[in-house]
């Protein structure tokens, strides 16, 4: 009996082990995210600056909901998941194209790549000279005789925000590309040979046998994107437009961050818990589909 | 069902260590500051000027070395601070309590709300009445019996035309319009000889709120009325305190602003006199130097802005200290920033200022005969004209960031209405009572007079 207690505590005690190992990771995540999270939860229940905060409870999210900047910064976010479609539906067929081995296809390739590598802020500032009134774009449409084309694409409350959303399309279509084409380029040729023999044209070949194989990719690339145009765009829409004209082009993060910078914290942290939240939602999402994925 | 499990104990573990170390962070606080040696420090400026007074980081720059080399055991950092985010980056420095020992901001409550907050020490405190009494422009910095901040330049906003182009529209290029009436007149005869009336640009905001600073005022009897509408004792709403929304939208309407008013920012805005593209514009008294610079004396006019209210700020003229420096609560060495604050003032370095900038330096001791350019004469008669306002700085931060400039945005765009640009700083205003109880019992406290 006595030599059943001691087993069963030496075990008990083996079992801890492993935890102890990683509490050096654990303190270093707790520190890094776990106290920035609660502190962030903390802060959305008060209001005032950090160093007389006064409790307000639910209140900072009470007047983020009833703030109609902040419900047109959402609107906005949800406007920019438009892009989402555009940029994977281009991104595969530019993919698409690409894996047949056209002549050039890394020089095509890189190309494409190249906007993603770039940095947001700088690509912004070039944008914003191209897009203003009388930048490049509408100069050469003008002289083109395609004045009529010619557009206010910042300064118009309703084109700033598909501006955004053209940018960050030109921005992470290169992304696409390059997890398309690795994922064609994964794929048994067999399968695609089979398919030639039995006569499937280029279109069919496409959409019956090689799409269907990299859907698992497909499904986990959107919701990536969805995530960074969620809450990945405030570099471009701070360096593009300010939000503006008005809140015409403002998204939740710049909700925030125009929020902090005024020091009302409790009302950023509300906003970012919030965000938060839909991230989380989103990552969950990823997680099943990745799941999914590798079980396929 | 065992990884999972896993995995819930660890993420378990991560909030409940984060929320240990939230508390045990939540109760401590920095104590202890070294000794304060005027001639033994290092110092950080955060230094803002330039979009006021072209040549200013120059002249800070040599200053510094100056500085520097009669004082070897001091070392000083400047820091340029950019327009866009002059006021947030020293929130959020404040927030922390760290940053620079010395800041700038533009005069008043983006120089008062820190001051409330306990984020700058009194600068009166440091530097002597025998000193701050020759200092232009100290009551726009004053608070609860204080002087917080030192003045640097004295700036106003001349109203310029370019002669050519009003010859050329077939107006008088020695008259510039000094009434509303006159304005619309000239503003018509230059767009249908094919000239842009009207330069500036809202990308920002910036130039929708100074048009509420330069022709917003103008309904007001004085600036104690704006205070009120901004502590809700007067309703902004009303045609006194917002009328102007309606004359911008006028402007925009009648194609007398440069088509691409919305899409450039203020900066690129001021580049449009200078390039001879409008017939009209408004700048700094540094911007108007450089302006001089470029098309020359006889090519530009220089006056007021034509007045457009029946207020007695009307009358008014625009002079104000724009930015200022103040010495932060957490600097370890209050009196070598104040020392070194002082020597900006001194006879040399305000000569030297003038000679950088064009601008007139916020001191008595500048003596006016160094002024010999006519423009510049001109606009020094301007800038000591006896009634002078910026209404822009009676504005809290959070409300002028959001309504103010987001406002006039939303007419130079076209997207909005008079209507729309009230309710924007209707619901502001409504969200600084809200979000900022602290700020709003001290502005309350000031408006009355405190």
């Amino acid at each position: 009996m006595a030599r059943e207690v001691a087993r069963r505590r030496r075990r008990r005690r083996r079992a801890l082990w492993p935890y102890l190992y990683a509490l050096p990771a654990v303190g270093a995540m707790a520190f890094a995210f776990g106290f920035p999270l609660v502190q962030v939860v903390r802060d959305s229940f008060y209001a005032g600056n950090f160093d007389a905060p006064i409790y307000v409870a639910f209140d900072n999210y009470k007047g983020v909901i009833n703030d109609p900047q902040f419900r047109e910064s959402l609107l906005n976010n949800l406007k920019l998941l438009l892009a989402v479609p555009v940029m994977l539906g281009l991104g595969l067929a530019i993919a698409l194209v690409l894996n047949d081995r056209i002549r050039g296809m890394r020089k095509y390739q890189a190309v494409v790549f190249l906007p993603y590598v770039l940095p947001a802020t700088a690509i912004g500032i070039a944008f914003s000279f191209l897009l203003q009134g009388n930048g490049v774009l509408n100069t050469a449409l003008r002289h083109l005789h395609l004045g009529a084309l010619a557009q206010d694409w910042l300064g118009n409350s309703h084109l700033a925000i598909v501006s955004v959303g053209g940018l960050v399309v030109w921005q992470q279509l290169g992304f696409c590309v390059v997890v398309f084409t690795a994922a064609l380029l994964a794929l048994p040729p067999e399968t695609a040979e089979a398919a030639r023999i039995d006569g499937a044209g280029w279109w069919a070949l496409q959409r019956r046998v090689l799409v269907p194989q990299i859907r698992p990719i497909i499904e986990l690339l959107t919701v990536i994107q969805v995530i960074t145009v969620l809450s990945w765009v405030f570099n471009y829409v701070y360096v593009l437009t300010s939000g503006g004209p008005g809140y015409a082009s403002s998204v939740m993060e710049l909700y925030i961050w125009r929020s902090f910078s005024n020091g009302a914290n409790g009302t950023a942290a509300s906003v970012a818990v919030m965000l938060f939240g839909m991230a989380s939602v989103l990552i969950g999402l990823s997680l099943w589909v990745r799941r999914r994925a590798e079980a396929t | 069902m065992m990884v999972k499990k896993h995995v819930v104990a660890v993420l378990g573990a991560v909030v409940v260590v984060g929320s240990a170390v939230f508390a045990s962070s939540a109760s401590s606080r920095p104590t202890g500051t070294a000794a304060d040696d005027p001639n033994n420090a290092s110092l950080t400026y955060w230094y803002w000027a330039e979009s006021d007074a072209p040549g200013a980081n120059g002249w800070l720059k040599k200053e510094v070395a100056a500085y520097e080399k009669a004082h070897p055991k001091v070392k000083i950092t400047i820091v340029i601070q950019s327009t866009d985010t002059l006021t947030s980056a020293f929130t959020t420095a404040a927030q922390t309590r760290s940053g620079p020992d010395i800041a700038t901001q533009w005069a008043t409550l983006p120089t008062l709300t820190p001051a409330w907050s306990g984020a700058s020490v009194p600068i009166s405190d440091y530097v002597p009445a025998s000193e701050t009494k020759n200092w232009i422009g100290t009551p726009e910095n004053l608070s609860g019996g204080k002087l917080w901040a030192m003045p640097q330049y004295l700036l106003g906003i001349p109203f310029v035309w370019n002669k050519t182009l009003f010859r050329k529209a077939g107006l008088d290029p020695n008259k510039g319009p000094k009434t509303w009436t006159e304005f619309l007149a000239a503003a018509k005869k230059l767009k249908a000889a094919g000239i842009t009336p009207f330069g500036m640009g809202n990308k920002d905001g910036y130039g929708g709120a100074w048009f509420f600073s330069l022709i917003g005022k103008q309904n007001l009897n004085s600036i104690n009325e704006l205070k009120d509408a901004m502590i809700g004792k007067a309703d902004f709403g009303s045609a006194k305190f917002s009328g102007f929304y309606t004359a911008l939208a006028d402007l925009k309407k009648k194609g007398y602003l440069n088509s691409d008013v919305a899409s450039i920012s203020f900066e690129q805005g001021f580049q449009l006199f200078g390039q001879k593209k409008v017939g009209m514009s408004w700048g700094t008294d540094g911007n108007v130097a450089a302006w001089e610079k470029q098309l020359g004396a006889k090519a530009m006019g220089v006056g007021a802005i034509p007045k457009w209210g029946k207020g007695k700020l009307a009358a008014s003229y625009d002079t104000t200290q724009s930015s200022d420096a103040f010495i932060t609560k957490w600097s370890k060495h209050p009196r070598a920033a104040a020392q070194f604050l002082m020597f900006l003032h001194s006879p040399a370095a305000l000569k030297a200022w003038y000679a950088a900038t064009g601008v007139f330096p916020a001191d008595k001791r500048f003596p006016a005969s160094l002024v010999t350019d006519p423009i510049a004469k001109k606009m020094l008669a301007l800038d000591q004209s006896p009634l002078s306002v910026w209404p822009e700085n009676f504005v809290p931060p959070q409300v002028d960031q959001n309504a103010d400039l987001a406002a006039g945005e939303l007419i130079t765009s076209g997207s909005g209405s008079p209507a729309d640009a009230v309710k924007l700083w209707r619901n502001e205003l409504s969200k600084w009572k809200s979000q900022h109880p602290d700020e709003f019992r001290n502005y309350q406290k000031w408006a009355s007079g405190a």
